[in-house]
């Protein structure tokens, strides 16, 4: 059949230091759904290129068999594809639903590239082509990496001050490059969520002293970082920075007092991975909504945002994939402002809006009627809240 | 090209500082030291140590020998293609130890802790 799979692609762009935990995130994300003990009765994650799977699930066996954290990414990118690929479900339920497959592409890099400029041409060349990737991701994630946090103990702001200020560098370094053909970008990451790697080094602390930590110390070079990704970008206005922050852990390390090496990393704590999906594909949509009730939006840019809207929409309400397709076409070619658009389209808000125990009722009616997709939609919402609820993750409100 | 007349000439090497990020601070005089670097360790695990012969090459991994660790506490990993007549004595891992990381070792002890990483004028390769 030509039409399938139906494949829905969202990109994450995770930026960070050398050692700020990129690599071991990525394998920590992926490694526990390839054990054998695993299930998910909803969906199986894949590696869609085999052979970067297998490292993948290397590096997770070294750090749950032999403690010993992935070698440093070094001199080159790789772009890791997952399929979120969804059971098959009734054949009519399954036939109708908008799409099969969500893939997630996640790349992952050298931090080194943030901090000085490489000893290679080609390394060079990468490096630019690897930040041209990252930056047409739907979402990205700064992380602010906890060890450095806790070695600059007292004075954290010399540390954000320098990791702020240093990408805010990097990203004026690309502008001309970046800008020189069409001018500023449309298709652009707009939500930049401030995560905290290696989480599991400050057991008492929630997503809010996290937070206020950021506000108190680096307020002043946050905002001159969003005041340069707004010189990038086409409608400024619908850029969140500042506004969303996680805790993220890909597992507790236990180290030896002597050294840094550790003596054993326990991969079932971990804290916000489950995150990652929910993030990357309903997010866009929420601040999408969220936006366009506060402003008018050209056209262009609702088309860049959440692109997709309305098989996400017609997915998690049950609508008709076409019909919302319809009505949001004709929404978006008349470039009306939100306020009516959202009263055009029930179904879009319904679908961002829906919370609690009404989420939940769908969510086991969709399990219930074996409608995978929208369980796992459902699913991914109710993730969130849970975040939320629990503390680890504060999105914009 | 260098000036140092104990630099040497049939190595490319690869590594780190504790603050400044994977350079080259060998280059065998090429241009670009990378496509030499990647076609030795193309398809090579991940381990910490690595030998591995192609041809008239030999790629070699080793943990700084002194244990020395990047600012996120990683034990900084030095690797190394060898060119020409110096790879045939080199045959294991082992021998990297003796007869590759004695010509480096000097320079490294005076540049791996550096704030920012070094330009060939910083390093001297002789004792």
């Amino acid at each position: 059949m030509a039409n399938y799979p139906r494949v829905r692609e969202q990109h994450i762009a995770v930026f960070g230091e050398a050692g700020s935990g990129k690599t071991v995130l990525v394998s920590s994300f992926y490694g526990p759904t390839q054990e054998g003990s695993y299930q998910n009765d909803l969906w199986d994650l894949v590696a869609d290129e085999t052979g970067s799977g297998i490292r993948l699930y290397q590096n997770y066996l070294g750090m749950r068999d032999s403690a010993t954290a992935p070698m440093p990414t070094r001199f080159s990118t790789t772009t890791y594809y997952f399929s979120v690929k969804l059971k098959s479900g009734d054949d009519e339920s399954a036939k109708k639903r908008p799409f099969d497959v969500l893939r997630l592409a996640w790349h992952d890099y050298p931090g080194e590239w943030f901090e000085a400029d490489p000893s290679s041409t080609e390394e060079r060349n990468r490096r630019t082509e690897t930040f041209r990737s990252l930056l047409r991701s739907d979402v990205a994630l700064l992380l602010v990496d906890g060890q450095k946090l806790l070695d600059y103990r007292g004075e954290e702001e010399r540390y954000l001050k320098s990791l702020l200020g240093n990408f805010r560098q990097n990203l004026m370094r690309l502008k001309d490059d970046l800008l020189a053909e069409e001018g500023p970008l449309v298709e652009f990451p707009r939500i930049w969520i401030l995560a905290l790697s290696k989480a599991d080094l400050f057991p008492s602390w929630d997503v809010d002293t996290f937070r206020d930590l950021v506000i108190l110390k680096a307020a002043d070079d946050l905002n001159r970082l969003r005041s340069t990704v707004e010189e990038f970008i086409d409608t400024p206005s619908a850029l969140s920075m500042g506004d969303d922050y996680t805790l993220l852990s890909s597992a507790k390390f236990e180290l030896k007092e002597d050294n840094a090496d550790p003596v054993e990393i326990d991969l079932t704590k971990r804290v916000g991975l489950d995150l990652i999906l929910p993030i990357a594909s309903l997010l866009p949509l929420e601040r999408r909504i969220q936006w366009q009730e506060k402003m008018e939006l050209p056209r262009r840019v609702v088309d860049s945002l959440a692109d997709g809207a309305d098989v996400l929409a017609a997915a998690l309400t049950g609508a008709k994939f076409t019909a919302v397709e319809q009505l949001l076409s004709k929404v978006t070619k008349s470039n009306k402002a939100l306020k009516l658009a959202t009263k055009a389209l029930p179904v879009l808000v319904e679908a961002v809006k829906v919370t609690g125990p009404k989420l939940k009722e769908m969510n086991e009616q969709a399990r219930a009627r074996h409608n995978y997709l929208r369980a796992m939609l459902t699913q991914f919402k109710l993730d969130l809240e849970q975040g939320v609820s629990d503390k680890v993750i504060r999105t914009q409100k | 090209m260098s000036l140092d007349p104990t630099e040497p000439s049939q190595l490319i090497w690869a590594t780190r500082g504790r603050l400044w990020g994977f350079r080259f601070l060998l280059n065998a005089g090429l241009t670009d030291p990378l496509p030499a670097y990647e076609r030795a360790f193309e398809g090579l695990v991940d381990a910490p140590t690595v030998w591995h012969r192609v041809g008239q090459e030999v790629a070699l991994r080793l943990l700084d020998p002194q244990g020395r660790r990047d600012s996120a506490g990683r034990v900084i990993p030095h690797e190394f293609v060898i060119l020409g007549g110096l790879a045939d004595s080199v045959g294991s891992v082992d021998d990297g130890m003796h007869q590759i990381w004695p010509l480096v070792e000097h320079a490294y002890a005076s540049v791996w802790d550096s704030d920012t990483s070094p330009t060939s004028a910083d390093l001297r390769f002789g004792p």
